[in-house]
């Protein structure tokens, strides 16, 4: 037997793939591509379900990376490249988990924070009062009110609401619009927020969960302010 | 005589082999380490969007889809490409590697879009922190694409200047190793930012 050129390819192993093993894994991760997509896009299922159901399929979809382009698992023993990659999965997992549950509840549990960060709190807890003061959270939506800007003006100029009605924003212009609260010289908040952004062809809705008479103008043509005026409802809230 | 030189040159070369493949398995796992803080901040900071739109408005789910099947497709013709430098295929591999290459241009090209998109509407990294994690995250995973296609590039010239010899077929193992590590990172991308924000 000659010697070996130095340049003979190295001979396919058992640890490699072949084509059979990588096309059935392209089909599977095509598939798994392709279940979550349908149903984050037609809504079969919602909430909690949805969630769980897609994170599943990201995890079934990276199995399929890992046996079948990988080849994880099949190369000489002992498997340290196998213990290696568990231990580096354990970690991630404590690295992210532990972030989201910490910050989650430290928003929560957080005992200085703004009055604005509390009040947006509430109201997207549904919490109608806190420490004997309102918050201004709505339990349910009144009557739904519009503002439609078109070329840079918005229609109407004066919308009369009743607290706990929803206003919306709907942009048909081709820009992006910022509507701030307040007028341009004297910015404020409302319901803890400095404005919304609305994108072009999209809408956007708050609810009125605060009394009075509010300004509210486009930050890029502050000419033409619009109000808005909430009074109470009868006792409803 | 002979023989017992030959099989341990070759019992030498595949221990040189087994023990590159694992360095480089280790340093995945630490840059896998790198991505999870990513998208661990993300997580954090996703509803952190100060008015300004969230992802639901913002993302485009059909182009979120078409980055993830040329990356999918791309993973699969490396995998096959991979096949062809085992048994010493030049042409193949060529062919198969330089389509691999030709698709992670077209993934780059649409994440360069859907960015330069966003940067024209008004919202860069500097907007809130929703868009300062989501930019990070995604453009960090584009950076390593990038040199994943330089790597490509690269190595493809040296296999048409030299030929395919040992030495370039465990490089190109190392890029598949790589390429297919990228591949896992998108996924999760792609359903924990890009799906999730429908959800």
């Amino acid at each position: 037997m000659s010697k070996l050129p130095d340049n003979t390819p190295t001979q396919p192993k058992a640890e490699h793939g072949t084509l059979a093993s990588y096309v059935i894994g392209f089909i599977l991760s095509l598939v798994f591509t392709a279940i979550p997509y349908y149903l984050v896009v037609t809504k079969t299922v919602t909430g909690n379900a949805l969630l769980a159901t897609i994170l599943t399929f990201a995890v079934l979809q990276m199995a399929v990376q890992i046996f079948f382009f990988l080849h994880l698992g099949r190369g000489p023993k002992p498997l340290y490249n196998v213990a290696f990659f568990v231990s580096t999965v354990g970690i991630i997992l404590v690295v992210v988990l532990g972030s989201i549950f910490i910050m989650d509840h430290l928003n929560y549990n957080i005992m200085m924070a703004p009055k604005a960060t509390t009040t947006k709190l509430a109201q997207d807890e549904g919490i109608a009062q806190v420490g004997g003061e309102k918050t201004g959270a709505c339990a349910d939506i009144g009557t739904n009110h519009q503002v439609i800007v078109q070329n840079g003006q918005m229609k109407p100029l004066r919308v009369e609401a009743h607290l706990c009605d929803s206003l919306t924003f709907i942009n048909q212009d081709a820009a992006t619009l910022t509507i701030m609260f307040g007028s341009y010289a004297k910015p404020e908040n409302y319901g803890g927020e400095i404005g919304v952004s609305v994108r072009s062809g999209r809408t956007k809705t708050i609810t009125l969960n605060q009394l009075g008479t509010h300004a509210f103008h486009d930050h890029l043509h502050p000419g033409a302010t619009s109000y808005f005026t909430v009074t109470k409802n009868n006792g409803v809230y | 005589m002979a023989e017992s030189v030959v099989t341990g040159e070759l019992n030498h070369e595949a221990e040189v082999n087994d023990r590159v493949m694992f360095g480089f398995w280790v340093y995945l796992m630490t840059d896998l380490l790198m991505f999870a803080v990513l998208f661990a901040v993300y997580a954090v900071l996703h509803g952190n969007t100060v008015g300004g739109p969230t992802g639901s408005e913002l993302f485009s789910q059909p182009q979120a889809l078409a980055e993830t099947l040329i990356l999918l497709t791309s993973s699969f013709t490396c995998g096959i490409g991979m096949i062809a430098a085992r048994r010493g295929n030049k042409n193949q591999v060529l062919a198969w590697f330089t389509l691999t290459f030709l698709l992670g241009v077209a993934f780059l090209s649409l994440e360069l879009l859907e960015f330069g998109e966003l940067i024209h509407e008004g919202y860069t990294l500097s907007s809130n922190a929703f868009l300062s994690s989501f930019s990070v995250l995604v453009g960090t995973h584009g950076l390593h694409i990038i040199s994943g296609l330089f790597w490509m590039f690269v190595t493809l010239l040296y296999i048409l200047v030299r030929g395919l010899n040992r030495q370039l077929v465990r490089k190109l193992a190392l890029l598949s190793l790589f390429w297919h590590f990228l591949d896992i990172v998108w996924i999760f991308i792609f359903t924990i930012v890009y799906l999730m924000a429908y959800v």
